[in-house]
Parts: structure tokens; sequence; C-alpha cells
């Protein structure tokens, strides 16, 4: 599992788990991210069962397990969360945050310790020590209960599956060439985002934030202006062609 | 009677499949119940003619209403079974994946940390194999006990085809007609106890 820093402030890390060289094939490849602070620490999408032993080793290497207090699942999808059967145990004490809408659904991957802690639709904010995240509304983007994270002292917003591209393995962590990374973007955003109205919402909320890094949950990350080029380009987009 | 766990992913299968095969024995054994009614209004209406076939219907009724529990116990048990072995299975992953993540974070500075939980998970692991044997064992001493059941019920048909021999001619027939159901019953009933105990020792 290859492990990078995304952000090192005074009071906080971002750190970006990805590009398992043991993952499967057949198994999409994700991006798990987690912020540590001064005494917690908090996993965002912590991915997928099959990962779970690899991402479990790798954490270890930055945070004492019994650091990680909290979890965020952007919505409900297996490769974002199936591992929660497992987090449960390992981490009994811990909350989770994800939608409101898919607690029912989520709790079949197994939460009998962890704290279902619901997301309402309008989105709250988290704070850590010295830090406060806020969960950003982005449903129907593409799941009907899903949001953002956003981090405004390190100006970085976690999209999820927004900003996700199919990338070749050992591809690299930063998108570097915007216009040919469109290519590896546009099928899952037409495809998997079914509603423009809801992607026209997500834009115009994500234009008010001050972004340096945009971390999906496929592909690559995207730096400086291309955030504001991705922008441009989904706002444009017309998603939901599963329906001819 | 071995429990491997490399099968444990097909057992709760297996198990599953017992009870649903052990409905077949719920029927015949409600034929042998059957079969032990018209024995007894055969019994009462011969009188003495067939005086020494009384006991056997007796045993016919003890048999039937046996079998219709032990079927009962073990369907209760075969589900109890394979609820525990998927429990097992999942216990047996989790402490698979602690401990690989162990074994991948052994230079980690906080790898220690891991040590409770992959101790926990082990012992979780352990814990619900011994359930599962436990269980196992329960569940085979049931079907020993119907399969001795049913031995016993071929003892009883030899004895009765002697004594259905000895009736008086207007009797005869019936009588063979009823031991001949009985012991197509136990048959069967033997037959697929032993095809359950087969599968799970598969
Ligand atoms: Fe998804
Ligand atoms: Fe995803």
């Amino acid at each position: 599992m290859k492990v990078i820093k995304l952000h090192e402030g005074r009071s906080h890390e971002w750190l970006v788990f990805g590009r398992d060289e043991e993952r499967p094939s057949k198994i999409i490849d994700t991006n798990q991210y987690m912020i540590k602070t001064t005494n917690h620490a908090i996993m965002l999408d912590p991915g997928g069962i099959e990962l779970f032993s690899a991402m479990l080793a790798a954490v270890v290497h930055h945070v004492p397990v019994q650091q990680i207090t909290h979890l965020f699942a952007s919505h409900q999808d297996p490769d974002i969360i199936s591992s929660l059967g497992l987090w449960d145990k390992t981490l009994p004490h811990a909350e989770l945050h994800a939608p409101w809408l898919w607690e029912g659904f989520l709790r079949h991957f197994g939460c009998n310790s962890i704290r279902y802690n619901p997301l309402p639709d309008e989105g709250k904010s988290l704070r850590l020590d010295d830090i406060e995240l806020q969960f950003i509304p982005a449903h129907y983007m593409h799941s009907s209960g899903n949001f953002s994270v956003y981090d405004p002292q390190a100006k970085i917003l976690m999209s999820g599956d927004i900003g996700a591209a199919l990338l070749p393995d050992g591809a690299p962590m930063f998108v570097e060439d915007f216009d040919a990374h469109v290519d590896k973007m546009r099928l899952f955003h037409q495809r998997w985002m079914p509603s423009n109205r809801a992607k026209k919402d997500w834009v115009r909320r994500v234009r008010q934030l001050d972004i340096e890094y945009m971390a999906p949950q496929h592909g690559a990350i995207f730096k400086g202006r291309d955030v504001q080029r991705f922008l441009d380009w989904l706002d444009e987009l017309e998603v939901g062609t599963g329906i001819k | 009677m071995q429990f491997r766990s490399k099968n444990s992913a097909h057992f709760f299968i297996n198990a599953a499949t017992v009870a649903a095969d052990l409905s077949v024995v719920l029927t015949e054994a409600k034929n042998i119940s059957l079969e032990a009614m018209n024995a007894k209004a055969l019994v009462a209406r011969a009188g003495d003619n067939v005086r020494t076939f009384k006991p056997i219907t007796d045993f016919m009724v003890e048999l039937a209403n046996d079998t219709i529990w032990l079927v009962k116990e073990i369907n209760r048990e075969a589900l109890v079974l394979s609820r525990t072995s998927l429990a097992e299975l999942h216990s047996s992953d989790a402490n698979l994946r602690f401990a690989k993540a162990q074994q991948k974070a052994s230079t980690a500075p906080y790898v220690e940390t891991l040590d409770p939980i992959a101790k926990m998970a082990y012992n979780q692991h352990h814990q619900q194999s011994v359930q599962l044997r436990r269980h196992m064992r329960k569940l085979f001493e049931l079907l020993d006990e119907i399969e001795s059941r049913m031995l016993a019920a071929n003892v009883v048909t030899a004895t009765s085809r002697l004594e259905a021999a000895t009736a008086a001619d207007s009797y005869q027939a019936s009588l063979e007609g009823i031991v001949v159901k009985l012991e197509k019953a136990a048959n069967r009933i033997k037959h697929i106890a032993t095809k359950c105990r087969h599968s799970l020792e598969r």
C-alpha cells in the first residue's frame, strides 16, 4: 500500500493510502484517507473488506490504532465501507459518520460496537482537536445520500466518487496532465452520476470553498488550478447517460 | 466424526441441507404413526386372533412419537449448527485478516497496538470452533439415536412377520401390509439419517 502525506500542518496531517500492489485485479482501486490530529484520527472512506489487512497494516505505521476515534463513509458502497465489520472489532469505541439515509443498510456490514452518527441531509461539522471538518452535501453524486469532506485549514476537499478516474495500475497519485486525465473520468461521471441538477448543486456549493487539493476516492488527486478546471469540466458534462 | 476447518466454508450449507432432508423423515414418521393407528384398530377388531400383535402396535406408536421428537430436535440442532458454522467462518476470516495485518506491519512503529485486537480475534475464533464442535457432536448423537431406533424397528419387523404368519388367515394380509409399511418407513428414515451423517462428515 502506497502512503503519501498530502498535508502536514501544525495541528494535523492528511495521509492518502492507495495503489495497493496486492489488490486482487478485479477489485476497483481505491484511495483511503486519514486525518491525524494531536489526539485523534479519522479515516475517510476506509475501503472494502478485501483491503482491510493492508489498510490496517499501513495505518499503524502512522498512528497507534486506538488513536483512530472516527470513521467517515461518504456513502454506502462496498468499496467505501464493506470493511466496517472488521473496523467494528478493531475500534469498538469509534464513531462512524455516515449519511442518515444509509444507516439501516450500512449496518448489514456489521456495526455492533461502533456508534453510528447519522449525518443529516444538510450536512454538519465535526471538531477534532484544533480542526473543524465540514461534511458537505453531495447527494445523488452518485449515491442518493452522499457527502464530501472539507477541511478549511488544509484547504482539502475529499470528494468521494466525484472526480474519480479509472486508471491503470501504478498510475501517479496526482493529476499531471488534466486534458489527458479527462478521458479517464468521462465514462465514470456520465454513467455513475445520475442527475444534472444534483451535479450543478454540488458544483455551486464547492465553488464557494477555497480548495488547494481535491481528493477523490478513485484515481488521482487534483491540485491548484486543476481543481477549478475539474469543476468547469463537470459543470458542462452531461451526466445520467445510462438512459438513452 | 471429524471437523476440518477447510470445509467450514461449505459446512453451513450442508447443515442447512440436513434440516431440509429431515422434512422427509418427518413425513415417514407420521406415516408410521398412521400405520400404528391402523394396526391398533385391527388388533381391537380381531381380538384374541392377533393378541400377540398388540405389543408390536404399541412399539410402532412409541417409535413414531420418538422419531417425530428426534427429527424436531435434529432439525433445531441442524439450524443452530448452520448458524454456528457461519459465525465460525466469519471469526476465522477476521482472525486471518488481523493476523495478516500484523504480519504485514511487522516493522511499523505502532504494530504492537494491534496485539490486543489480534488476540481477541484469535480467542473469538477459538471459542467459535469449540462451539461448532460441541453442536456438531450433539447433532451426530441425535443422528446415532435415530439410526439405532431404526435398527430396533428392523428387529421388530422380523418378529412381526413371524407373528403375522401365525395369525388367523383373514388377518394375515392386513398384518403383513402393516409390517411392510413399517419396514419401508424405517429403512427410508435410516437411509436419510445416514445420508445426513455423510453430508456432515464430508
Ligand atoms: Fe460509490
Ligand atoms: Fe467508489
